[in-house]
C-alpha cells in the first residue's frame, strides 16, 4: 500500500490543476447567481489531499528511498523528451512545505479577500501556482523543470495582475512578466543547448554527461551562464529584481507564497542544476557576486522602505542572495537550508502584513504605530517570524545562517562576512518596522484596529506554532547538526552580528514623517536606497530605451525606406498600364482579374510554344 | 424663495444643486425612469437592509467575543440544508454588511466614536469581558497580554449593533416607500427625497443603545444615558463613511506607499459611494459587488424588465444595479443633507439663508468630484 | 481519394452560384460549412488510410493532361501536406462560420472562400511543379477579390500590392520550375526529389534563389513583406485567419518541399544565408511589431517574426528542424488564426483596433472577459509558454537548428522574448486597465457599454484554444503524421549534420579544470552529504 502512493505521485502536481479546473465554472462566470466559495473549499480541498498523498508518499520514501518516475513524452528522430519525477526525500520534504503553505495561505485568503467577488479566479490561480511549483520540486528532467518554470512566470504575471483594472498592477504584471522572461529565454538556450549537446534532459543523465564531457570553456562559460539566468530572475536577484518589488501589487496571500516558496522554487532549481553549472567557474563565480551584490544591496534597500510589503520583498531578494553565494560556492546543503527556514519565516512575516494590510487599508510605515496592544495575533505573528528570519535565537534561519557561515568560513571568509551583516541588517530592520507598526502612539489609521477574523488570524497562529517548532521538525529528521560539530566562533559571531542590528534598531532615532534628512549627503543616500539605486531608471535608460529605440526604426524604415522604396518605385509600372495604379475603383478590379489571368496564362503559353 | 438667493459674488460652482436642495428637489434629476430605477433599487436594497441588519444585530447581540465565529450568519439557525446552501455560497453576502461596519468604525466621527474611548465605556467593557471570560484563563491571559485586544472587538460590535439599527430603519423606510410608490403615492424624484426625509427626520432623536447578556447577566455597553441619537450619532457617521470617504478598492488604488496614490488624511478620501465608478463592478477586488449581487436577487420585475430592455441585457446587470443604486443613494443624500439643514430651508431670514446656503456650500465643495455631473446625464 | 479534397469545395461553389433564385446568406453559410465540413471529415478519413511509415507519395492519383508540356495531373499526399491540409479546411470552416450574416454579395463572397480553399488543397496535394504552380495561382485571384471587394478602406491599395507581390512571386517560381526542369533536361515537371542531382551547384543556386525569393515574398520575409500588414489591415476578419492561417504556409510549404526537398546541395550551400536572413526576419519583424498602434497590425508583423522560425528550420534540415517547419506552421496556422479572430471579436464590439485608446476590455460585466482570456491565452502560445503548441514547435525549431546555427539559432530565440515584449504590451494596455474605447473625455460621459460577445461568436476561439493546448499537451499528435517523411526529405543532409555540427572542438587542456568534482554531483542526498 505505501509503495501505491509512491507510484502515483505523479498525481502531486495534477491536484492542484484539477482544482484550478474546478474554479472555472465560477471564474468564467457560468455560475452567477450563487457566488464564489465553493471554489475556494475545492481548491483548499485540493490542497489538502496533495499534502495528504504527499506525507503519505514521504513516509513511503523515507522508509524504501528514491524512485524515480519516468513517461516518454515526446519521441523524435533523435530527441527524446520524458516526463520524469524524481521522488525522493528531499523533494517530497519541500513538496510538503510548498503545499503546507499553499494550504495555509489559501485559508488566510478566505478572509482577506472574502470581500471579492473574484474569488474562483483568485483561487485557479493560486491552483495552477501550486501545480507549477510541485511538478518543479519533484521533476527529474531540466526539460519538465523549464517548462514548469515558465508556468510559473505565466501563473506570476497572472496573480499580479489579478487587479487588472488598477493603474500600478498593468505594468507591475507586464514588468514581472517580462523580466523573468528574460531570464527563461536565456535559459531556454541554455536548455536547447544542453539538450542538442548532451541528448537527454533528464538531470541523472545530464549528471553522468557533465562527468565525461569536455566542453571547451567559452561554451561551457556560456552554458553556464545561460542555465543560472533563468533562476536569476525567478529569485529576484540583481539586476533582474526589480519585479519582486512590482509584485507586491498582487494579492497579499499570493504575495505571501510568492516570498517563501515561489523564489525557493527558483532556487530549488539552481541547485538542481548547480552541478551542471560546475562545469564553468566564471558562472559559479557569478552566482557569488550577484548574490552578494543582491544580499548586501536588498538588505539596505528594505531599510529605506516605507512601504510594509515592499520592505521586506527586498528582504526576500537578500536572503535568495545568500542562497546564491551558498550555491555558487558549491554548498547545496547550505543553500537548501537557507531556503527553507526562509521560506517558513518569511511566509508568517507576509501574513502578518496581510493582517496589517487589512485592518489599517494602508501600507505605509509612517501611518503605522500602537497596534500591538490590540491585535495578538498579528503581533505574534510579526515576532515569531522575525525571530525565525535572523540568527539570534535557535529557530529556524538561525540554522540555515549558520550552516552557511559555518561552511564559508574556512574558504571565503568575506562572504562570511556577507552572512552575518544580512542577519544585522535584517534584524535592524526587523525592529525598525516592529517600532513603527507595532509601538509608539496610534495614529489615525491604527486609531481603530480590532483584529483580523479567524481565518486570518488561524493560519498566522499554526504558522507561528510550526516556526518555532522548525528545529523540533530539522531535528526528527536528523538535520540539525550534533553538538560537537557546531562552530562556536562562527555561531557565537552570528548572534552578536543579530544582536548588534536589533539593538542599532532598537536605538535608532525614528521619525513618524520619515522626513528626508536635511543633510544632503545623507538625503542623497536615503534616496538612493528608497528607490532601489534607482534600478527602474537604469533599466528606463538603457534596456528599455533600446529596444523602443529598435522599434521605433524598424516601424520607421518599414514604413519610409521598404515600403517606400516598393511605392516609390512603383512596382505597377513594371507591369505597364495605367489601370494598375493603387486605387480603390472598382474598374481597377476588372482590370487586374484580367490581367493576373494573363499572368497565369503566359506561364503556359510560354511553354506551349518552346514545345 | 428669490430673496433667500445670496449676493452673486459668493456663488458656488454647483450653486444649481444648491437651489434645488433648497427648493426641495434632488440632485437626481427628476425623470420617470429615474423614478422607475430609484425606487425599484430602493425596494431591493431594502430587503437586503433586512437581512444585514437583522444579522448585524444577531451577531452583535449573540456572538459577544466569539473567538471562532463559524455559524455567524445563520442567526442562530443551523440546519444541514442551511449549512449546504451557505457552503455553495447561495446566500447574503453579509461580508458587505461588515464591510461597512468595519468602515463605519475605521473613519470614526460622531458621539458614538468619542464615547467609546470614554472611561465609562471602558470600564463597562471590561465588565463584560470578565464576565465572558471568566472560566476561560487562556482568554484572561490574552487580555492581559494585549491590553486592548478585547476593547477593540467590543468597540466594533458596538458599531455592528449600531449598523444594525441604523439600517433597521432604513430597511423598513425603503420597503415603505416601494409600496408608497406602488400605490402611485410617490411618482417624482423630490417626493421620494421628502418621503426618506421624512422617514429620516421622524426617527432622527431615536435612541441607539447597545447590551449584551451574559450568563444571564444585562451588561449596558452603551446606555440610553450616553444620549446616542439615530440620525446625527450614527446615520451622519454612515453618510461620511461610506457614501464620502468609503475606503480605497485594492482593485482600482495602489496601496503603494511610494507611489502616494491614497491620502493620509482619511478626511480626503473619496472612495465611497457617491465616487465609486460603477465600471468595475463585478471585477476583481470592487466590494461594493457583493452588494449589488446581493440585490440582483431582489429586483421587482419592472426593474428587471427596464435593465432587460437595455443593452447587454441582464449580462451586466450588476453595473446597472450600481448606476441606479448610485442615483438613489444621491437621492438619499439630497433627503439626509435637507434633513440637516442649520435652519428651514424656506427661512425669510437672509442670516439664517446665509447660513443654510453656507452649509450646503460646504457639502457641494466635497460632491465637486463625485458622480454628481455623470447621474445628470 | 485526393481529387475529392480539390472537388468537394468545387462543387459547394458550382451548387452556390447555381443556386436559382435569390440565394439567402443563411443559407449560403451553411452550404460553404456543410462544404468544408466534409472535406475535413475526408482529410480525417485520409488520415485513418494514411500509412505512417510508408516515406513517400501516398494515394497518387495520375492523369495526363498536357502532355507535351510535362504538366501532368499528379497528386500525392504525405507528412508534410497531411497536417497543412487539414488546417487549411480547418480554418476555412472557421472563416466561414465567422463571416458577419449580413455580408453583402453573398454568393460571390462564399464561391470565392471555397474556391480558395479548393485552390490551396490543390497546392498542398500537387505532385507536379506546374500543376503546383497553377494552384498556386489560382488562389490568388478569388484572395484579391475578397481584399478587394470587402475590404477596409483602404483595400484598393493594399489588394493590388498584395497582387503585385503575390505575382511576382509567381513569377520568380514558374521562372525556377521551368528553369529546373530544363535544365535537368527532363521532359515531366513531376516531382521527383533527384531532379536536380545532376545539375551544377551554380545552376542549382540561381534556381534556389529564385525561388527563395519567390517564396520569400509569400512568407513573407524582410524585405518583402510590407503587402502583409496592408493586406492584413484591409482584408475582413476571415479573410485575415485565412490568410494567416493557410495562405502564408504555402510559401513555407513550397520552401521545404520544393527548396530543401529538390536543390539539396544549393540548399546546403545558401543555408547559413538562409540561416541569417531568418534571424533578420524575426527580429525585424518583432522590433516592428513592438511599436504598432494597430492591434492587426501587430499581429501581422508577429506573423513575419514567427515564419521566419521557419525558414531557419528548414535551413538547418535535421530531421528534428523539419519536422519543426510542420510544427512550427501547423502552430503558426492556429495561433495567428486565433489571434486574428479575436482581434476582429474586438473591432467588432469596440469599433477599433487603437491600442492607444482601447482599455480594460477584461472588465467582466460590460467588457469582453472571454475574449480577454482567450487573448492571454493566444499571446501566451504565441510566446512560447509551455503547454500550448507553440512552446514545443519553437523547441523543436531551435533544438533542431542549434547544432547547424547556433549563432542564429540563439539570435531567433532573442525573438520569443520580443514576441512576449509586444504581445504584453497589447494585452496590458487593450485588456487591462479601466474599461474604454475611446480618448478621456473633459466632459462627463455616460458609462460605456459593448455589446455582449455570443456563444457564436465565443466557439471557434475556443475550438482553436482547445486544440493549441491539445498538441501543446500531446505533441505525437501531430509528429506521427510527418516522421517519416521528415526522415526522406533529411536523407540528402547527413552529412550537413556531420560537418556542420559540433564545430567546437574539446580543448583538452581546459578539460580538467572544467570538470567538476564528482563528490558535489548527486544533489539529492546533498544535506546529508555536505554535512561536516
Amino acid at each position: 500500500m505505501p509503495q501505491f502512493f509512491v507510484e502515483t505521485s505523479w498525481l502531486l502536481p495534477l491536484y492542484g490543476l484539477f482544482g484550478a479546473v474546478l474554479a472555472l465554472p465560477w471564474s468564467t462566470g457560468w455560475i452567477r447567481r450563487t457566488g464564489p466559495r465553493p471554489a475556494a473549499y475545492a481548491n483548499i480541498a485540493m490542497t489538502l489531499v496533495t499534502c495528504l498523498h504527499g506525507l503519505l508518499a514521504f513516509r513511503s520514501i523515507w522508509n524504501d528511498g528514491p524512485q524515480e518516475l519516468m513517461v516518454r513524452w515526446f519521441d523524435f528522430a533523435d530527441l527524446h523528451l520524458d516526463l520524469a519525477f524524481d521522488i525522493s526525500v528531499l523533494n517530497l520534504g519541500v513538496l510538503e512545505l510548498i503545499t503546507v503553505m499553499s494550504l495555509l495561505a489559501q485559508i488566510f485568503a478566505l478572509g482577506y479577500m472574502e470581500k471579492d467577488w473574484a474569488l474562483a479566479r483568485f483561487y485557479s490561480l493560486m491552483g495552477f501556482f501550486e501545480a507549477a511549483m510541485s511538478g518543479l520540486v519533484l521533476s527529474g528532467s531540466l526539460f519538465v523543470s523549464y517548462s514548469l518554470l515558465e508556468m510559473l512566470t505565466l501563473s506570476t504575471y497572472l496573480l499580479v495582475g489579478f487587479w487588472y483594472a488598477q493603474p500600478l498592477v498593468v505594468t507591475a504584471a507586464r514588468d514581472a512578466f517580462l523580466t523573468k522572461r528574460v531570464g527563461d529565454v536565456l535559459l531556454l538556450m541554455g536548455v536547447v543547448t544542453l539538450c542538442a549537446l548532451a541528448g537527454s534532459l533528464n538531470f541523472n543523465d545530464l549528471y553522468e554527461w557533465v562527468k565525461v564531457e569536455d566542453l571547451p570553456p567559452l561554451l561551457a562559460t556560456l552554458l553556464g551562464l545561460a542555465l543560472i539566468s533563468g533562476p536569476i530572475g525567478k529569485c529576484a536577484q540583481f539586476p533582474l529584481h526589480l519585479w519582486l518589488d512590482e509584485a507586491m501589487e498582487g494579492p497579499n496571500p499570493a504575495s505571501i507564497l510568492r516570498n517563501s516558496v515561489v523564489v525557493t522554487c527558483g532556487a530549488y532549481v539552481l541547485i538542481r542544476l548547480q552541478p551542471i553549472v560546475v562545469l564553468s567557474p566564471i558562472a559559479l563565480g557569478t552566482l557569488v557576486v550577484l548574490g552578494t551584490i543582491t544580499a548586501i544591496g536588498a538588505s539596505l534597500v528594505a531599510l529605506a522602505q516605507v512601504d510594509l510589503k515592499r520592505t521586506f520583498s527586498y528582504s526576500t531578494s537578500a536572503y535568495l542572495g545568500l542562497v546564491f553565494i551558498a550555491v555558487g560556492c558549491e554548498w547545496p546543503g547550505a543553500a537548501l537550508m537557507v531556503l527553507l527556514t526562509h521560506a517558513v519565516a518569511k511566509a508568517l512575516i507576509f501574513m502578518s502584513v496581510g493582517g496589517i494590510i487589512l485592518t489599517t487599508n494602508s501600507q505605509d510605515l509612517t501611518e503605522m504605530g500602537g497596534l500591538w496592544r490590540k491585535m495578538p495575533a498579528t503581533t505574534l505573528a510579526y515576532g515569531v517570524g522575525g525571530l525565525g528570519m535572523v540568527g539570534i535565537l535557535p529557530l529556524g534561519c538561525f540554522w540555515g545562517l549558520r550552516m552557511g557561515a559555518d561552511f564559508l568560513s574556512s574558504d571565503n571568509p568575506v562572504l562570511t562576512a556577507v552572512f552575518f551583516l544580512v542577519n544585522g541588517l535584517t534584524a535592524l530592520n526587523l525592529i525598525r518596522v516592529f517600532r513603527l507598526v507595532f509601538l509608539g502612539q496610534t495614529q489615525p489609521k491604527t486609531r481603530r484596529a480590532p483584529e483580523v477574523p479567524w481565518q486570518m488570524a488561524v493560519p498566522m497562529v499554526t504558522l507561528s506554532i510550526i516556526t518555532l517548532l522548525v528545529p523540533v521538525i530539522m531535528a526528527n529528521l536528523s538535520l540539525l547538526p550534533p553538538w560537537e560539530f557546531i562552530n562556536g566562533p562562527v555561531t557565537a559571531m552570528l548572534i552578536l552580528s543579530g544582536l548588534v542590528g536589533a539593538v542599532i534598531g532598537a536605538m535608532m532615532p525614528l521619525s513618524k514623517s520619515l522626513a528626508r534628512s536635511q543633510r544632503r549627503s545623507l538625503r542623497i543616500a536615503q534616496d538612493l536606497l528608497a528607490y532601489d539605486f534607482y534600478t527602474e531608471r537604469l533599466y528606463d535608460k538603457t534596456v528599455v530605451a533600446a529596444i523602443s529605440g529598435l522599434a521605433q526604426f524598424s516601424s520607421w524604415f518599414d514604413n519610409y525606406v521598404v515600403d517606400g522604396l516598393v511605392n516609390g518605385i512603383g512596382l505597377a509600372s513594371i507591369f505597364g498600364g495605367e489601370g494598375l495604379k493603387y486605387s480603390a475603383s472598382g474598374q481597377s478590379q476588372l482590370y487586374l482579374l484580367t490581367i493576373m489571368a494573363g499572368v497565369g496564362l503566359l506561364g503556359i503559353f510560354m511553354t506551349w510554344t518552346l514545345w | 424663495m428669490t430673496n433667500t438667493l445670496p449676493k452673486a459674488t459668493t456663488l458656488h460652482p454647483l450653486d444649481p444643486f444648491i437651489q434645488r436642495l433648497l427648493s426641495a428637489e434632488a440632485l437626481l434629476p427628476d425623470s420617470d425612469t429615474n423614478v422607475l430605477e430609484v425606487v425599484g433599487i430602493l425596494k431591493s436594497y431594502g430587503v437586503v437592509l433586512d437581512a444585514y441588519s437583522r444579522n448585524l444585530i444577531y451577531i452583535a447581540d449573540h456572538q459577544f467575543l466569539v473567538l471562532f465565529p463559524f455559524f455567524k450568519y445563520f442567526n442562530g439557525k443551523v440546519t444541514l440544508p442551511q449549512l449546504l446552501r451557505h457552503w455553495w455560497h447561495d446566500r447574503i453576502n453579509f461580508e458587505y454588511a461588515e464591510y461597512c461596519m468595519k468602515t463605519m468604525l475605521w473613519h470614526g466621527g460622531g458621539k458614538l466614536d468619542e464615547y467609546l474611548d470614554s472611561l465609562e465605556f471602558l470600564e463597562r467593557c471590561q465588565a463584560a469581558v470578565a464576565a465572558k471570560t471568566k472560566r476561560n484563563p487562556l482568554l484572561q491571559g490574552l487580555g492581559r497580554l494585549f491590553p486592548e485586544f478585547f476593547a477593540e472587538q467590543v468597540r466594533q460590535l458596538v458599531y455592528y449593533s449600531a449598523l444594525g439599527q441604523f439600517w433597521r430603519v432604513m430597511s423598513d423606510l425603503f420597503i415603505d416607500l416601494s409600496d408608497a410608490y406602488d400605490h402611485h403615492e410617490v411618482t417624482t424624484i423630490p417626493q421620494v427625497v421628502a418621503f426618506i426625509k421624512a422617514g429620516l427626520v421622524a426617527a432622527a432623536s431615536k435612541p441607539i443603545a447597545y447590551a449584551v447578556e451574559i450568563d444571564g447577566k444585562t451588561y449596558d455597553l452603551v446606555p440610553l444615558a450616553a444620549e446616542i441619537t439615530f440620525l446625527m450619532d450614527v446615520a451622519v457617521p454612515y453618510v461620511e463613511s461610506v457614501f464620502f470617504r468609503g475606503t480605497p478598492f485594492l482593485g482600482t488604488v495602489s496601496y503603494n506607499a511610494q507611489a502616494n496614490q491614497i491620502s493620509p488624511d482619511q478626511g480626503r478620501f473619496d472612495y465611497g459611494a457617491l465616487y465609486a465608478d460603477p465600471l468595475p463592478i463585478g471585477g476583481a477586488g470592487i466590494p461594493p459587488t457583493l452588494l449589488m449581487q446581493d440585490m440582483r436577487h431582489f429586483l421587482p420585475d419592472y426593474l428587471t424588465q427596464f435593465y432587460q430592455a437595455q443593452e447587454r441585457g441582464l449580462d451586466d446587470v450588476r453595473v446597472k444595479i450600481c448606476q441606479s443604486f448610485q442615483k438613489s443613494m444621491f437621492c438619499v443624500t439630497s433627503a439626509s443633507l435637507q434633513g440637516l439643514l442649520p435652519h428651514p430651508a424656506d427661512t425669510q431670514d437672509p442670516q439664517e439663508a446665509d447660513a443654510n446656503y453656507a452649509f450646503l456650500s460646504s457639502w457641494m465643495d466635497r460632491l465637486a468630484t463625485s458622480r454628481l455631473s455623470v447621474v445628470q446625464l | 481519394m485526393l481529387s475529392v479534397l480539390i472537388l468537394i469545395p468545387l462543387v459547394g461553389a458550382l451548387v452556390l452560384s447555381l443556386w436559382p433564385g435569390k440565394l439567402d446568406a443563411p443559407l449560403a453559410k451553411i452550404i460553404g460549412s456543410v462544404t468544408l465540413t466534409i472535406t475535413l471529415a475526408w482529410v480525417g478519413f485520409l488520415a485513418t488510410q494514411f500509412e505512417l511509415t510508408t516515406p513517400g507519395f501516398q494515394f497518387e492519383e495520375l492523369l495526363p493532361w498536357v502532355e507535351p508540356l510535362g504538366l501532368t495531373y499528379r497528386l500525392g499526399l504525405d507528412g508534410l501536406s497531411l497536417p497543412l491540409l487539414a488546417i487549411n479546411s480547418l480554418l476555412g470552416i472557421v472563416a466561414i462560420y465567422i463571416t458577419d450574416p449580413k455580408i453583402h454579395r453573398t454568393r460571390l463572397y462564399y464561391v470565392l472562400l471555397l474556391v480558395i480553399n479548393s485552390a490551396v488543397a490543390g497546392a498542398f496535394l500537387a505532385a507536379n511543379l506546374l500543376l503546383f504552380f497553377i494552384f498556386y495561382e489560382l488562389e490568388l485571384i478569388p484572395l484579391y477579390l475578397l481584399i478587394a471587394i470587402w475590404g477596409g478602406a483602404r483595400r484598393g491599395y493594399a489588394a493590388t500590392k498584395f497582387l503585385i507581390y503575390t505575382a511576382l512571386s509567381g513569377v520568380l517560381i514558374l521562372g525556377a520550375f521551368l528553369g529546373l526542369v530544363w535544365l535537368s533536361g527532363n521532359s515531366s515537371f513531376d516531382y521527383d526529389s533527384t531532379l536536380a542531382a545532376a545539375l551544377p551547384l551554380a545552376q542549382q543556386m540561381v534556381l534556389l534563389v529564385a525561388l527563395l525569393v519567390g517564396f520569400g515574398i509569400k512568407i513573407p520575409l524582410f524585405p518583402f513583406h510590407t503587402w502583409l500588414p496592408d493586406a492584413h489591415v484591409e482584408a475582413s476578419t476571415p479573410v485575415s485567419v485565412l490568410l494567416a492561417g493557410v495562405l502564408l504556409k504555402l510559401g513555407t510549404y513550397g520552401l521545404v518541399r520544393f527548396g530543401l526537398g529538390l536543390l539539396p546541395d544549393a540548399w546546403m550551400a545558401l543555408a547559413p544565408w538562409m540561416a541569417t536572413w531568418a534571424v533578420i526576419s524575426v527580429l525585424y519583424g518583432s522590433l516592428a511589431a513592438i511599436s504598432q498602434q494597430d492591434m492587426k497590425k501587430m499581429v501581422a508583423y508577429s506573423s513575419i517574426g514567427h515564419m521566419g522560425y521557419v525558414l531557419l528550420a528548414a535551413a538547418a534540415s535535421t530531421p528534428v528542424s523539419i519536422v519543426a517547419t510542420v510544427f512550427q506552421m501547423i502552430s503558426h496556422g492556429l495561433i495567428s488564426g486565433l489571434l486574428f479572430l479575436l482581434v476582429g471579436v474586438v473591432y467588432k464590439t469596440t469599433g477599433t483596433r487603437d491600442l492607444a485608446v482601447l482599455r480594460g476590455l477584461l472588465n467582466p460585466e460590460r467588457g469582453l472577459p472571454f475574449v480577454g482570456s482567450m487573448m492571454i491565452l493566444g499571446v501566451m502560445a504565441s510566446a512560447g509558454i509551455p503547454g500550448m503548441v507553440g512552446f514545443i514547435s519553437e523547441f523543436l525549431v531551435f533544438r533542431g537548428s542549434f547544432l547547424i546555427f547556433p549563432t542564429q539559432t540563439l539570435l531567433c530565440m532573442v525573438g520569443t522574448g520580443l514576441t512576449a515584449v509586444y504581445f504584453l504590451l497589447l494585452v496590458n494596455r487593450a485588456f487591462f486597465g479601466r474599461l474604454a474605447i475611446a480618448p478621456p473625455a473633459t466632459s462627463p460621459q455616460p458609462d460605456i457599454v459593448l455589446p455582449e460577445v455570443t456563444w457564436r461568436d465565443r466557439t471557434p476561439a475556443l475550438a482553436l484554444a482547445t486544440l493549441i493546448v491539445a498538441f501543446g499537451l500531446q505533441p505525437n499528435w501531430l509528429a506521427r503524421w510527418s516522421e517519416h517523411t521528415t526522415l526522406v526529405l533529411h536523407q540528402p543532409y547527413q552529412g550537413f549534420v556531420q560537418t556542420g555540427g559540433r564545430r567546437a572542438t574539446p580543448d583538452a587542456a581546459l578539460a580538467d579544470t572544467l570538470l567538476l568534482d564528482p563528490d558535489s554531483i548527486p544533489v539529492v542526498p546533498a544535506v546529508e552529504a555536505s554535512q561536516p
